[in-house]
């Protein structure tokens, strides 16, 4: 085994010495054999003859022995690899176009299956992974909620299936003692949590179960990013106490270096997260976290979980009546980026067809070439090479390209993975991304599997014959042989019928993209700005306090010099739709044991519709009158409800004066609805335009956000109205933004999906175009002779580019007929990422099909208009 | 004169093995002493040595060394490695074996008759 290997390697790594000492021995051989002969008396002569005679032929066993040294083939393809380079040294431009070519795709395609695997395949980053479950309130396909304080200590104390079970809540922190006061992204966890994922702290400890009770001193885990910033670097950071919220929290741990994501929710801290006991079913807005014990199936933990929902639900009856509500687990990573696999396989579809194309586009740059080379195959084929070492030959030349690519596509996807972050912000688990021996592994399969794919067409035309069947004098005449243009051709119109289904995909999403943008957000977004707003319970205890404040952050805003209008509201289109509530309707009950309904719910101000530009169509705006004294005394409660909601839920009635039951609560008072107001997109732009608006002081709540109305651009007044609330309280951290910043982000997601497709997408559309230029002229070229002829026997130049047109654009309408068909099963797989257009929408089908015809035709034209301008007797004298 | 493929597949290498198992020889002293030792009923093709020699280089039975002759000529000479006397032990009681049970059948056969 190691006598093979050294001697395989001495054959190669000295292959000139190894060559010179075989020449060595078999010369001493036959010395020895001529003196021996001479010894025994022949004379020179005769003795020169039969050691020849005796040795056998000697170049016979030169190549026989070194046949035997186990690298013949290597050094073949070594051969033949350098010769291929030599070729194509020969020929740059051809070897650039199909290289550049290849690599753009192959790099394309390693970086998007590098991040599919990152966010999509690989294992979470915690031990044991695939037993992680978050837990949801599930009301009904497809409707997930958050749990509750009730169900997380029923799961806690009740299940069966779990090792470790915890809940966290995702929120915003004000962070003070460091200078100004800071918005920090939190995540409250308790004990259970860490506990399930088997996060090991850099240093110090995780929230233990003694830290949970609401009795107990309150704790914080911080990332190292925040232990650097804030705590003077990990070493120095335990022990130390941070302010969160107006609460003195002490550091007790710190999360390993790079460690921003816990369970899918970035954050900088995690506090301890002590729940008091409930008096009521909800609040939700918690998301429970658990680790199956060993063994135990999803299915088994689905039972355990819908058990215990059933055995809570008698107890909260009263504010809660989804009877058909149950907890239920679903595996952690799916909860994480289920969202994006949609946008990734649609990526990942879209860079197949490229690479597809991609290929097509260099086979037939090989195959053109091949036949142009016809000429120096046939007399290597008449020297004496077999037809296997002529494909071989050829398949050498295409794997020394396409491995080129493969390596330049490579470093491609090392940039392309570095613009993941560009292009999908976004993107769950971003972190995880990145470059490694996957991506090479990519790479490298796709550079060989396109480098045979490549080659079958030419290997075929020269086993076949019919690159070598033309004598080497008569190349000229013929067209490559009939069944390599019909080759050539099919690979062509395959091109378009790759390029149709992406060119459709990307005008679609377009198509979406610019109806979004002009979709009635229902406000003017153009002269508002929004403060965002939260009241720490330290310093504003539940009581006058926080009303208070509101009232004077309102007519703070308002006395400052250029604002119009100022309310609060807990929503903030165009995709926070601050609460969502449930409720029935008097009038129109739902049947016993069905869901009652759910809508966007937010409390708010008069001046919020005044500030947004909301008109009220219908009955009367929120007045002081609405909320004087308790729900005992006072008048019912009120409720503004927008058109949409109207129509929904009252379609033909007049919905104002109806009466609703809030929240389950059977035995408060009815709300009354008291007008209509317009439509505003809180769930996104591609939502619906369902509200419901009650007065702030009804639901009194502690996070709100301030919007304000100036006259004209808002940027001048966003400073003075900070500087206004900072007089109100310099403990708060604020910030102010433009409503049409919030629009602006909205529309970036969507945007940059649709840039990048559309990107994809003009490739693929260039690269068609491009196949089927080169394939027309190379047609011209060779046929300048027939050509010529028809024109002396008098066809018009008109009928000659005609003629040549109409040869290219059939492989053309082929194609995109074929691609129209493939089109058909991409959309059940775009409806769920178009806005208000359908997947089959015939203005975007019909529109995709003229370009592509068009750009064909130009693309068949410029070939045919040469072919017009051909001098017959040149081309026919030229022979 | 006889071609090496004439041998019976595997042979020459019994051979080859045999006649270094006496000496260090070079490719031409490998020949004459397989012709000599035969007495000349295998007369082998001396070129096919090589391959045969550069097959068992790989396998490990035989290794070379250049050296110089005693008329301070520079060869290449061959020896067996421990590998390639267990080889020729090994192969020598097989090819017994073989012998003696194709010579059993040749003897039937003979009685019968």
């Amino acid at each position: 085994m190691i006598a093979d290997v050294l001697e395989r390697l001495r054959a190669l790594l000295f292959r000139r010495r190894w060559n010179r000492d075989l020449d060595d021995e078999v010369q001493f051989h036959l010395e020895q054999d001529v003196a021996a002969r001479i010894r025994a008396g022949a004379d020179p002569a005769t003795a020169r003859r039969e050691a020849r005679l005796a040795f056998g032929g000697v170049d016979h066993y030169k190549e026989a022995t070194r046949d035997a040294n186990g690298v013949r083939a290597l050094e073949d393809t070594l051969a033949d690899t350098r010769f291929a380079l030599r070729a194509l040294r020969r020929n740059p431009a051809f070897a650039a176009t199909a290289v550049g070519v290849l690599a753009l795709a192959i790099g394309a395609a390693a970086a998007v299956f590098t991040v599919i695997h990152a966010v999509l395949i690989a294992q979470l980053p915690y031990p044991h992974a695939d037993q992680l479950v978050r837990v949801y309130q599930y009301f009904g396909t497809p409707f997930l909620g958050t749990i509750s304080v009730v169900d997380h200590e029923a799961i806690r104390d009740q299940q069966k299936t779990m090792d470790a079970f915890g809940t966290a809540r995702w929120g915003v922190a004000t962070l003070t003692g460091s200078g100004q006061p800071e918005a920090i992204p939190v995540v409250r966890v308790t004990s259970g949590v860490f506990q399930a994922l088997g996060t090991t702290p850099a240093a110090g400890r995780l929230i233990e179960p003694g830290d949970d009770p609401v009795s107990a001193p309150p704790v914080v885990v911080v990332s190292d990013a925040f232990a650097m910033k804030y705590l003077g670097g990990k070493a120095t950071a335990v022990g130390r106490s941070v302010t969160l919220d107006g609460k003195s929290h002490t550091v007790i741990g710190v999360l390993p270096p790079g460690v921003v994501e816990i369970a899918g929710m970035r954050s900088v801290a995690w506090p301890v997260l002590q729940m008091a006991t409930p008096t009521r079913r909800g609040p939700f807005g918690y998301r429970g976290i658990g680790r199956l014990k060993e063994g135990v199936t999803l299915d088994a933990a689905v039972r355990d979980l819908a058990g215990i929902s059933e055995r809570i639900y008698p107890l909260w009856e009263s504010g809660f009546r989804d009877k058909n509500a149950r907890l239920r687990p679903y595996p952690l990573r799916e909860s994480i980026v289920g969202r994006s696999t949609g946008q990734l396989s649609l990526f990942a579809g879209a860079v197949v067809l490229v690479l597809l194309v991609a290929i097509a586009n260099v086979a037939t740059l090989v195959l053109v070439r091949a036949a142009a080379r016809q000429h120096e195959l046939s007399v290597r084929a008449t020297l004496g090479a077999s037809r296997p070492r002529l494909a071989r030959l050829v398949v050498a030349e295409s794997l020394v390209l396409t491995v080129a690519a493969g390596v330049v596509g490579f470093v491609v996807a090392a940039l392309g993975l570095k613009l993941v972050g560009v292009i999908a912000p976004e993107l769950p688990r971003a972190r995880e991304i990145a470059l490694n021996g996957g991506t090479a592994l990519v790479a490298a399969a796709l550079a060989i599997i396109s480098g045979l794919l490549v080659s079958i067409s030419p290997v075929a035309a020269v086993l076949g014959g019919t690159i070598l069947t033309d004598s080497p004098t008569d190349t000229r005449r013929s067209g490559g042989g009939r069944r390599t243009g019909l080759v050539r051709g099919l690979l062509v119109a395959s091109e378009f019928a790759l390029a149709v289904p992406l060119l459709l995909a990307a005008a679609l999403l377009a198509n979406s993209f610019l109806r979004l943008q002009r979709v009635p957000l229902g406000y003017d977004a153009e002269s508002s700005f929004e403060v965002r707003l939260g009241l720490p319970s330290q310093r504003y205890p539940d009581g006058p306090a926080v009303p208070a404040f509101w009232r004077r952050a309102i007519q703070a805003a308002l006395e400052t010099p250029g604002v119009e209008a100022a309310g609060l509201s807990t929503a903030a289109p165009p995709d926070n739709q601050g609460d969502v509530n449930n409720f029935n309707l008097v009038a129109h009950p739902v049947p016993p044991g069905g869901n009652e309904h759910v809508s966007p719910w937010a409390p708010a101000t008069p001046g919020y519709f005044t500030a947004l530009g909301i008109p009220l169509l219908d009955g009367r705006m929120f007045n002081a009158g609405d909320t004087v004294g308790d729900s005992l005394t006072g008048p019912p409660p009120v409720a503004l409800v927008s058109r949409s909601w109207a129509a929904r839920y009252f379609p033909g009635e007049q919905a104002i004066g109806q009466q609703m039951i809030e929240g389950g609560c059977y035995e408060c008072p009815r709300t009354i609805i008291i007008g209509i107001v317009g439509d505003v997109k809180y769930q996104g732009l591609d939502g619906g335009g369902d509200g419901v608006y009650v007065p702030l002081e009804q639901a009194n709540p502690r996070e709100a956000t301030l919007f304000v109305r100036t006259r004209g651009a808002p940027a001048g007044f966003v400073q003075p109205v900070l500087q206004a609330l900072r007089r109100l309280d310099p403990d708060l951290p604020l910030t102010g933004v433009p409503l049409r910043d919030q629009v602006k982000n909205a529309l970036a997601d969507p945007g940059r999906w649709t840039a990048v497709l559309t990107a994809f997408a003009a490739v693929a559309l260039a690269l068609s175009a491009l196949g089927i230029f080169g394939l027309m002229s190379y047609v011209v070229r060779r046929q300048r002779r027939e050509i010529g002829v028809r024109m002396a026997l008098g066809a018009e130049p008109r009928q000659v580019t005609g003629m040549i047109v109409a040869r290219g654009m059939r492989f053309v309408l082929t194609g995109t007929v074929v691609g129209l068909g493939l089109a058909m099963l991409e959309g059940r797989w775009l409806s769920a990422l178009l806005y208000d257009v359908t997947p089959r929408d015939p203005f975007t089908t019909a529109a995709v099909a003229v370009l592509l015809l068009v750009s064909a035709l130009v693309a068949c034209l410029l070939p045919g208009i040469r072919a017009a301008r051909i001098r017959p007797m040149e081309a026919i004298v030229a022979e | 004169m006889t071609d090496a493929a004439d041998l019976l597949p595997g042979t020459l290498e019994l051979l080859v093995l045999k006649a270094l198992s006496l000496e260090p020889m070079h490719g031409w002293g490998i020949g004459q002493r397989i012709d000599q030792l035969s007495g000349d009923v295998f007369k082998v093709q001396q070129g096919s040595l090589y391959p045969a020699l550069q097959r068992m280089l790989r396998k490990g039975s035989i290794r070379a060394e250049w050296r110089t002759t005693e008329h301070s000529r520079h060869a290449r000479y061959y020896m067996l490695t421990a590998k390639g006397e267990r080889q020729l032990e090994a192969e020598t009681a097989n090819w017994q074996r073989t012998a003696a049970a194709v010579n059993g059948i040749l003897r039937v056969r003979m009685a019968e008759r």
